[in-house]
């Protein structure tokens, strides 16, 4: 597909509206960024994205945008909250997939000579992959219920924590208000019965981090990020209930959609199957989907507990002596309610990020009181061989972006592409040989995601920052990795 | 007539996620291969031991549809139940009538298979079941 791009500025492009689009798509990315997305359906989809019915502002596309299934990875979208549609697709099977960091007070040199048994200890404490064991009990229906309802506090109130402000330091402190434990369905809640606590597989990963450099000292201090102290990077969503929850919906949706009329006949890829947010199905799955969101952060808050006990267990201290704290977590697949100004006038919208983040500028009273001088803290994973960034947002997120920024670095190569690269490699040894201890379930994963197949971070969150959406505040570099 | 692994298959190149396209003389052979590739998929290839028979059904609707909610079953089994298709026997496969298979089921052995992926989910994004020359093509992208 051959789409005519006008440049807005250096790192803004316009897809400008024409046939059946809504609104205009617009993307935030370098000139190389724009060039490698041309060999890919990422493009068309950030098309396809703004003729959702109800779409406001722009179908907007964040730097890390990579080739998806209906909305592209790095994808957003809002949409009139009264007349738009909500789409699962917009949200993906990961519902609330996304990323905490955990900040502790031990140094470098602490962990150092410990790192293998770290390693070790959180890999044989946190299950990770197909088949792996119970981190947690199975849980009953009731119990089920009342973590879906709950969320981060419900892990909190069992013990799982690093310290005392855990849940404040999610967003929307670590619960959905609309959750709907009972619309999700028997077969979701088989799935998730045995899976709180669990890491999962792909781009899932727990990161023993150590903060190299920071940029903003103002934000750093705020953020409790000092050069030379060890963090924790968890990057984990709803596992099996959260991907039922949404296969359930696409499944009935993509055999009634049409009929919800001609815009939603007319869409152009059945992945984007929608339904108006008023309609019983649409608020079926929001409440289903809020529920799995709950189910992420109550996921990523144990494995948070479990993770501190590690460490601490591994280097033969007191969890209290770590000094551990959740930074912030954020989501990266959701679709929420929100308030924005759209065309002059604020708008009640329901924000789908597909692979993008929550970026809410200083001031902003949805961010925690300890940040909201200095804005919302920005999580992005980079790749296991790199490093990662902490950002915090800007008000001109707000005005540009629905107060929205990038996820990750993105893919840079297929799994395929990765692996037959990896062929002949020992991608841990190479990654030993540069200090970073990794274990994984199979020597597949490591190849799928190795550092070249991801684009750099750096380059992602330079655009980012160079558009004024959010700042960079500190580099974080993994010690050690364990993946699914 | 029934198939069994290994059976052949492209994978697709997706960015993000993993595909598979398969060829066969006929659509229900060609869905069994669908099956089959599914299964070497999630097993990275490796062997899988013979066991009990299974079957899957599904409701009616457009082929590929119907193929993507028989991947959707088998994944929904390989998590709950923890079995992988050996072999696979299409008995009907219509837009009418749906789908029912007789599967040839096999342990799933999260050491034995650790190198297979672990797929969240099938989607419906490029999915394709249809008439190619002689014979039929499908294409599935999972949600990796």
């Amino acid at each position: 597909m051959t789409l005519a791009l006008r440049k807005l500025s250096r790192f803004v492009w316009e897809i400008p509206r024409e046939g059946k689009m809504r609104v205009a798509g617009r993307l935030y990315v370098s000139e190389s960024q724009l060039a490698a997305l041309r060999t890919d359906q990422a493009l068309e989809q950030v098309v396809n994205v703004a003729h959702l019915p109800g779409i406001v502002g722009a179908s907007l596309a964040m730097p890390d945008i990579h080739w998806g299934y209906g909305f592209p990875i790095g994808g957003v979208a809002a949409v009139d909250a009264e007349s738009g549609a909500v789409s699962p697709g917009g949200v993906g099977y990961d519902i609330n997939c996304g990323c905490r960091v955990i900040t502790t007070q031990l140094h470098v040199d602490d962990v150092r000579n410990h790192l293998h048994a770290i390693v070790a200890k959180l890999f044989a404490t946190i299950p990770t992959g197909m088949g792996a064991g119970r981190a947690i009990p199975r849980l009953s229906p009731r119990e089920l219920g009342e973590l879906m309802t709950q969320g981060a506090d419900w892990a909190v109130a069992r013990g799982y924590r690093a310290g005392p402000d855990d849940a404040a330091h999610c967003e929307e402190s670590g619960r959905l208000q609309g959750a709907e434990p009972d619309w999700v369905s028997q077969r979701a809640l088989e799935r998730g019965a045995d899976q709180v606590g669990t890491l999962g597989s792909g781009n899932h990963f727990l990161e023993v981090q150590q903060v190299t450099e920071i940029y903003d000292p103002e934000a750093a201090a705020a953020f409790g990020l000092r050069t030379g102290e060890i963090t924790l990077m968890i990057h984990s969503g709803s596992r099996g209930l959260g991907h039922q929850v949404c296969d359930e919906t696409l499944h009935e949706l993509s055999r009634v959609y049409a009929r919800f009329g001609a815009d939603y006949a007319a869409l152009p890829d059945r992945q984007l199957a929608c339904a108006p947010i008023g309609s019983e199905l649409g608020q079926r799955y929001l409440g289903a989907m809020q529920a799995a969101a709950n189910f992420a952060w109550a996921n990523r808050q144990v494995m948070t507990g479990l993770a501190v006990r590690a460490v601490a267990e591994a280097l033969g201290l007191p969890e209290t002596e770590l000094g551990a704290r959740v930074l912030y977590d954020v989501c990266h697949n959701i679709a929420k309610f929100e308030e924005h100004l759209v065309d002059g006038q604020v708008r009640r919208v329901l924000v789908h990020r597909k692979g993008a983040t929550r970026a809410f500028g200083p001031g902003d009273p949805r961010v925690p009181e300890a940040y909201r001088d200095v804005g919302q803290p920005v999580l992005i994973p980079g790749d296991m061989g790199r490093y990662s960034f902490v950002l915090a947002g800007n008000a001109d997120a707000m005005t540009e972006t629905f107060g929205s920024s990038c996820h990750g670095a993105g893919r840079l190569l297929s799994r395929t592409a990765a692996l037959k690269r990896a062929r002949g490699r020992h991608i841990e040894r190479e990654l030993a040989a540069r200090g970073i201890e990794v274990l994984a379930k199979g020597p597949r994963t490591l190849g799928e995601e190795m550092s070249e197949a991801y684009k750099d971070v750096e380059d992602v969150v330079d655009v980012i920052a160079g558009a004024g959406i959010s700042r960079k505040v500190a580099k974080l570099v993994p010690l050690g990795v364990i993946k699914g | 007539m029934r198939l069994r692994r290994p059976v052949p298959y492209e994978e697709l190149d997706h960015t993000a996620d993993a595909g598979v396209i398969v060829h066969g003389r006929s659509k229900e052979e060609a869905l069994a291969r669908l099956v089959l590739a599914y299964a070497d998929l999630v097993t990275g290839g490796a062997p899988v031991a013979t066991g009990a028979d299974r079957v899957v059904e599904v409701a009616p609707g457009d082929l590929a549809a119907v193929a993507v909610d028989v991947l959707r079953e088998l994944l929904f089994r390989l998590e709950t139940e923890r079995w992988v298709p050996e072999s696979c026997e299409v008995v009907h496969f219509d837009p009418e009538r749906g789908a029912r298979l007789v599967i040839g089921s096999a342990p799933y052995d999260p050491v034995a298979h650790a190198d297979g992926l672990v797929l969240k989910a099938v989607t419906l994004h490029a999915a394709r079941f249809e008439p190619e020359g002689s014979g039929w093509v499908a294409a599935i992208v999972f949600d990796v």
